[in-house]
């Protein structure tokens, strides 16, 4: 049966603006708001009232701390672009500046591919591979894997130009009860530094200052994190 | 201009989006599903529908935070229905209660004076058409569902719909 797109739901649209609608009258109304600028304005009236009563209810929660780093990593880079933008001269410019030491060959082989790789093989990188290419304002440098490391773990500590540093992690979930735990270690002082229960690809952002010379540690931690690691790290590296 | 940088690639634009309006789309997640771990989720994936949908957005059909909120909005009713379990989201009809919550608003979010503009007109709503705006927002409920729940016929909820949200809807239009 074809939808009659010319018929105006305007009864439907504060309903609508709720989600309060069944599924058949709210995929009517979509259809018709693709073609109908005046019922999306009307919409958009009461879609604005509404929201600033929402304003009002929403719950005060502060969202995690690096739910915006990983949005934002999320979508770096991800996005096609023209072969001039990745082609010869910026990849030359980008694999030309200074690589820190600690920046171990396998991330480095990493990048050369994700460079030279454009077009379809690009979009196919793993999203680990993409987030690290993806960061174009900032110091990468790898954290290594340790001996009690899980299979394909995988990070890397990433200062920002401007903004606070994070790690970049492809860690399994932790055991039950159990969180991953960053660490800032000045000397032999570690200086607890964000804690994710997160498993796959997440971002902790570093709660602690990252200086010259000071190594970057994640552990395994109970879930509430420790005012010391309580276990050997999982990956480190130094800056 | 934000939207427009969203649209050419600009991750950092995303971030900016994020950073304007991020706390009170998190909040209205945070009420309208049954946890923490869930208003995340759905936060990911709403800034990524906006990722994808951005050169899509036309601003003569409305404000950039109502395209991003009401992205939010669909993107948790996707949630309850594909992914939130049936318990979970018989948890939501007990704090769809009120429409506005009693506390003091975080500031960052709404200032004083918008915030007392808000109360003051949604507190001059009939209580019953206050109900059904909440149930449907905050607990996701059909009209259908809310007719059921409440043991009301179908037509006075959708009557109640109609009129609290156009009242609502005159309020904020006479407030310009």
């Amino acid at each position: 049966m074809s939808i009659d797109r010319t018929r105006h739901p305007l009864e439907d649209l504060p309903a609508y603006a709720l989600g309060a609608l069944e599924e058949a009258e709210r995929a009517f109304v979509e259809a018709h708001l693709e073609t109908c600028d005046e019922c999306a304005r009307e919409l958009a009236q009461f879609e604005e009232a509404l929201y600033e009563a929402a304003a009002v209810g929403a719950a005060r929660a502060d969202p995690p701390r690096d739910l915006r780093a990983r949005i934002v990593l999320r979508h770096r880079g991800t996005r096609a672009r023209r072969e001039s933008d990745w082609g010869g001269a910026r990849a030359r410019a980008w694999l030309a500046r200074p690589v820190p030491l600690a920046l171990p060959l396998a991330l480095a082989v990493f990048l050369v591919v994700s460079f030279v790789a454009v077009g379809t093989a690009r979009r196919e990188a793993d999203a680990y591979a993409r987030a690290l290419a993806g960061v174009a304002d900032g110091r990468v440098v790898a954290l290594a894997a340790q001996k009690d490391a899980p299979p394909d773990a995988r990070g890397a500590l990433v200062i920002p130009r401007s903004g606070d540093p994070y790690v970049v992690l492809e860690l399994s979930s932790p055991p039950t009860g159990k969180a991953w735990e960053a660490w800032v270690i000045k000397g032999q002082h570690p200086t607890a530094a964000g804690v994710s229960g997160s498993g796959g690809l997440f971002t902790i952002v570093l709660s602690a200052p990252v200086g010259a010379g000071d190594v970057v540690a994640v552990t395994l931690e109970p879930a509430a994190g420790s005012r010391a690691p309580t276990s050997d790290p999982i990956l480190a590296g130094g800056t | 201009m934000l939207v427009e940088r969203i649209a050419g690639g600009d991750a950092e634009a995303l971030g900016d989006l994020y950073d304007r309006y991020g706390r009170v789309a998190f909040g209205m997640l945070y009420r309208m599903l049954p946890g923490p771990e869930a208003a995340e989720e759905v936060a990911q994936d709403a800034f990524h529908a906006v990722w994808r949908r951005a050169s899509s957005y036309r601003p003569e059909r409305g404000a950039v935070r109502t395209w991003l909120l009401a992205i939010c909005r669909n993107a948790a009713i996707d949630w309850r229905r594909t992914r939130g379990k049936r318990s979970e989201r018989e948890v939501s009809i007990d704090t769809a209660a009120d429409l506005i919550a009693d506390g003091r608003v975080d500031e960052r979010v709404v200032d004083a004076l918008r915030e007392e503009r808000v109360r003051k007109a949604v507190s001059e709503l009939p209580a019953e058409q206050r109900d059904v705006l909440s149930l449907a927002f905050w607990g996701g409920y059909s009209q259908t569902e809310i007719a059921a729940r409440t043991n009301t016929p179908l037509g006075t909820v959708k009557s109640r719909v109609r009129l609290g949200m156009t009242k609502l809807r005159e309020r904020f239009v006479d407030e310009r």
